[in-house]
């Protein structure tokens, strides 16, 4: 059954993805173009050089604006497919469906990952069409040279150091989008005002887990008799380099993972125990 | 005798106001059950109980002997009040969307339905007039082959030319064996296909009687015992 959520929740937000990110790709690519072909069209049509200085600058412009209307619209549709999707009268026929109630959460924080993933590849993928260049391909591939030499010379080391960096990225989107979700599910509590409880809610799971941070932190390192500086001085000790990174990755993925645990159980907790659809 | 919904000392309560009342209440299989009472006395507050919409806050309700859950959700076809359609789809993927989800969905006669209210499965959901969304729902709802089918207000926002068709859609299309709660506050339209009623108010049951008892023993049609109970 969660295929099958996810299906349709892919195709009730690609509508909204694909063509901008159709967008982004063939802007960037105008404004490689235009770049390309500007002194020699300027030349054979006569035209005053700033004509394509200003074709360039509005395609650019463009371009930087779809990227941040990529990066808003991710947040919204986030916002607005548990919101509208899950708690508005659309909850009526989502909540009768014969599948648990977290399959709901589950669906909308993958489809979330799926389009944050991607978001993130066509970026990547315009920039490199608009700054592709002899120069920059040799800096590539310089750069893909430096890793390989890191990876021959920690082998296996930096194989987990890499997986470690993408279940870190994983577990943080993921956790982002589990604190949304609790913050709206605790702000529909609200008779009146949802969106400002929503909006406080999020204020306060930040403002707890930057306390908690600020107080694991001050533990480990400001102050030197620190129960947890010991432990951490302990664990460390006699460490190689990669495996202090290794185990510091891990640490922070543990440590994110706890708060994601928490968002989803709150979140589950309040949509099973709590709704109340209006 | 076999029912079909088991409520015991079912209550429950909202932020200043008690919405159910200790309700005791059972509907057996096969029957056509009114859920009667005015506005705010607790009808959609139970039928969302059913619905696993709300969470009880004391007592039990089951449905075929199961509390409300995934289980409950295959064998009961809802129709909220309200219009859940989302406004992305067309009513073709809509009918897809209950067919991959309802194992009881009879596709065929879903678009048998739509083409006898001249409804174009092409049509966005989202351009649909009002009335059009509650047909569609009303299809949606009525082309399952459910064990028990929980209809919340379904003639409350159409004409009263409409009200027959649905009604008549409804007796047409509602599964032998099978049971129908029908909430309403307009009883004359609904009490030709009623064979039982419970009236509700102020979240408690004040009444359950089969129609044919109400006309016997009463001498008084069901509209005409509902204005006298709920006589303000």
């Amino acid at each position: 059954m969660l295929g099958k959520l996810i299906k349709y929740e892919i195709r009730a937000t690609q509508r909204i993805f694909l063509p901008l990110y159709g967008l982004i790709l063939a802007f960037a690519l105008l404004n490689r173009l235009f770049r390309a072909a500007a002194p020699e069209s300027a030349e054979s049509l006569s035209l005053p050089i700033n004509v394509s200085a200003f074709v360039n600058g509005l395609t650019m412009m463009v371009y930087v604006a779809l990227i941040v209307a990529l990066a808003v619209m991710t947040l919204i549709v986030t916002i607005r497919r548990f919101q509208r999707g899950l708690l508005g009268d659309e909850g009526y026929l989502m909540f009768t469906l014969p599948v648990e109630v977290h399959s709901h959460i589950d669906c909308k924080m993958i489809v979330t990952l799926i389009w944050t993933v991607l978001s993130l590849l066509v970026s990547a993928l315009s920039i490199f069409i608009l700054a592709v260049d002899e120069s920059s391909m040799q800096r590539f591939s310089e750069g893909c040279l430096r890793f390989r030499d890191f990876f021959r010379q920690y082998g296996a080391s930096s194989y987990l150091i890499l997986l470690e960096c993408i279940v870190l990225f994983v577990v943080l989107a993921l956790m982002d989008t589990l604190q949304i979700y609790a913050s709206i599910a605790v702000g529909s509590r609200s008779a009146r005002h949802k969106l400002l409880a929503g909006f406080g809610a999020f204020i306060g799971f930040t403002v707890v887990m930057m306390t908690v941070s600020s107080w694991i932190f001050n533990s480990a390192v400001g102050y030197p008799s620190g129960w947890l500086r010991a432990q951490l001085g302990n664990l460390a000790r006699g460490l190689a380099p990669e495996a202090a990174v290794e185990l510091a990755l891990g640490l922070l993925i543990l440590y994110s993972a706890l708060f994601g645990v928490a968002f989803y159980a709150l979140t589950n907790w309040l949509l099973s125990r709590k709704l109340n659809l209006e | 005798m076999d029912s079909i919904l088991e409520c015991r000392g079912l209550t429950k309560r909202f932020p200043g106001c008690l919405a159910l009342n200790a309700v005791n209440l059972s509907v057996a299989k096969g029957k056509i059950v009114g859920l009667l009472g005015p506005n705010g006395s607790g009808k959609t507050t139970l039928i969302k109980l059913i619905n696993g919409l709300l969470t009880p806050d004391g007592g039990t309700i089951t449905v075929s002997g199961r509390k409300p859950g995934v289980e409950t959700k295959k064998i009961i076809s809802y129709l909220p009040e309200r219009t859940y359609l989302n406004d992305w789809m067309d009513v073709r993927t809509i009918l897809d969307f209950f067919s991959d989800f309802y194992a009881d969905f009879n596709r065929a006669k879903a678009y048998d339905m739509l083409q006898r209210l001249h409804i174009d499965p092409g049509s966005r959901l989202k351009t649909l007039s009002k009335g059009t969304k509650e047909k569609v729902q009303l299809i949606l709802v009525m082309s399952r082959e459910a064990q028990l089918y929980v209809l919340d207000e379904p003639i409350g926002g159409v004409d009263p030319a409409a009200r027959d068709y649905i009604l008549d859609t409804i007796l047409s299309n509602y599964r032998e064996n099978a049971s129908l709660i029908l909430s309403t506050h307009l009883i004359a339209d609904v009490e030709k296909i009623l064979d039982e009623v419970i009236f509700i108010n102020r979240g408690s049951v004040v009444l359950t009687s089969s129609v044919d008892d109400i006309r016997e023993h009463e001498g008084k049609s069901v509209d005409a015992m509902f204005r006298e109970v709920f006589r303000c």
